[in-house]
């Protein structure tokens, strides 16, 4: 395309008025694993895909859902250590905000530095952009949110999203599922559903991850055994 | 925005510019402000089961009780807790800053923090500002290596004890402790042992006085016993409350208004720009 004599530099404009590098992390982002996140009336649920590269890898020492704070959790599509560093600096970013307004931070705020950080990476010389978009569960005053962020820094709330390898079935299903009066217990079931259907071979509690927070304002991570009775509740 | 929240001088470490000031104007006579300083009872031994930490609640400003019921033991994190002497706003900081560390590594490391950790932390800050943050501490915690007990120094020494006391009423209570301390005591045993030493620091040190707090920190579990003991209730208080003789002003309503009131009758159209 025209534009790749401009995709060398992140911080040059193409003609067409794309930053090629943020493209180009998006596609990074787009064959990650699927993960996906449901805001219902109580909470919400974020889920994803947990597939290690080979049977040997010890499972139980890869967590890809992180809490950011004990109401506010996360998960991503790309690459996982560009993830690790963004969990982080949030999680530091969090804990300024507590030590100086002694208030939780709320789930905006943190949405908002979080994107802002991204985005000075899409502005600087030599950096790239994060190859990860982050779904951001959380549950404060406000209620139960759920944002996407993107490695442009861009950032939206969604009632339902999903990201990563299988996004527009993905999207398609829960288009179809999603209604505004869901419970959590529903839409985690919803969220099972809709990871079942782009899943490549048997889908059990050790190669899908699921973090819930429910009108308590605590995030948690479920177990494989909580998984399992989800998935035999869904059979 | 982040930046704001914690100014770091540029090199690091203190800043001694305004220290310079400081000298040039007590050199034209002002008096600096004095701080507002815990004349203190703190205590903190080792039982059985964990830690018990023991403060009294008076914080002094010279001669003068300026706060009759401050809180002086403070959270570190939910096993460890930490009783402060000295300047109170020198406490309240450093403890505040060290939880918030505390609290930031837990979710790195998704563990419980060690005592040893924060110790390592508030002597290195202390340390580096060369005793100037006047906070003498009783840092007392149970984690997964069992109870400990530290106490810490304005210059950054610590001491690693089963009983320890600090503050201008240690003596006092350091001599209950010594006393009557022995290894293996019970929780009651212990509470009461720790309130008899503050209570021997509030009685006998004029910096320190009005109740007993209490803390008791045991494996997976603490409990924060605010106002413990109260062995100086305000007694003689006159039930008819005062009274003013019949002529005294304070009794009368009289209502001044300060400016006429106009009212205001809206004439004609907007002024045009």
């Amino acid at each position: 395309m025209g534009d790749s004599q401009y995709s060398f530099s992140l911080t040059t404009f193409s003609p067409s008025g794309k930053l090629v590098q943020i493209e180009h992390a998006l596609t990074a982002v787009g064959s990650g694993q699927t993960s996906l996140g449901i805001k219902a009336s109580n909470g919400v649920v974020i889920a994803t895909e947990k597939k290690l590269p080979s049977i040997l890898v010890d499972e139980a020492s890869v967590q890809k859902i992180q809490h950011l704070t004990p109401n506010i959790g996360t998960v991503y599509s790309g690459m996982g250590p560009d993830f690790r560093v963004l969990v982080r600096k949030s999680r530091k970013q969090a804990e300024q905000y507590l030590r100086l307004y002694k208030e939780p931070i709320p789930v905006t705020q943190l949405v908002r530095e979080t994107a802002t950080v991204m985005q000075e990476f899409t502005q600087s010389g030599g950096v790239r952009p994060f190859g990860v978009s982050l779904l951001v569960a959380g549950y404060d005053d406000k209620g139960p949110q759920l944002y996407q962020v993107d490695p442009s820094g861009s950032y939206f709330s969604w009632k339902a999203s999903a990201m990563g390898k299988n996004v527009s079935n993905a999207k398609t299903f829960l288009e179809k599922r999603y209604t505004e009066d869901m419970e959590l217990d529903d839409a985690i079931h919803t969220a099972i559903l809709t990871l079942k259907e782009g899943f490549e071979g048997e889908i059990s509690s050790k190669n899908i991850e699921i973090g819930k927070i429910g009108a308590d304002k605590i995030f948690r991570v479920l177990t494989p055994a909580e998984i399992d009775d989800y998935l035999a509740e869904v059979e | 925005m982040s930046q704001s929240a914690v100014d770091v001088p540029p090199k690091g470490g203190f800043s001694f510019d305004l220290c310079k000031r400081n000298d040039m104007l007590t050199q034209k006579g002002l008096k600096a402000p004095s701080f507002l300083k815990t004349g203190t009872t703190i205590v903190g031994l080792i039982f059985k089961d964990g830690v018990i930490l023991g403060a009294d609640t008076r914080a002094t400003e010279g001669p003068i009780v300026a706060d009759k019921n401050c809180e002086k033991i403070h959270y570190m994190a939910p096993n460890i807790y930490c009783c402060g002497a000295g300047t109170a706003a020198d406490t309240e900081a450093v403890t505040d800053m060290v939880s918030s560390q505390l609290r930031l590594h837990r979710y790195q490391t998704s563990r419980d923090s060690r005592i040893i950790t924060a110790l390592t932390l508030l002597k290195k800050h202390l340390f580096s500002y060369q005793g100037h943050v006047s906070a003498a501490l009783v840092l007392g915690g149970v984690d997964i290596t069992g109870p400990h007990l530290h106490t810490i120094y304005p210059h950054g020494s610590t001491d690693t004890l089963p009983f320890a006391t600090m503050g201008s009423g240690s003596l006092a209570a350091m001599s209950v402790f010594e006393a009557k301390y022995k290894e293996g005591l019970t929780r009651d045993e212990g509470i009461k042992l720790v309130a008899e030493a503050i209570c021997s620091g509030i009685f006998n040190d004029l910096g320190s006085g009005s109740n007993v707090d209490i803390c008791v920190i045991t494996k997976g579990n603490n409990e924060y016993l605010r106002n413990y003991m109260e062995p100086n209730p305000r007694t003689y208080v006159s039930s008819k409350g005062y009274s003013f003789t019949k002529k005294t002003e304070v009794l009368l309503t009289k209502i001044t208004p300060l400016l006429e009131r106009v009212e205001i009758t809206e004439v004609g159209e907007a002024m045009e720009e």
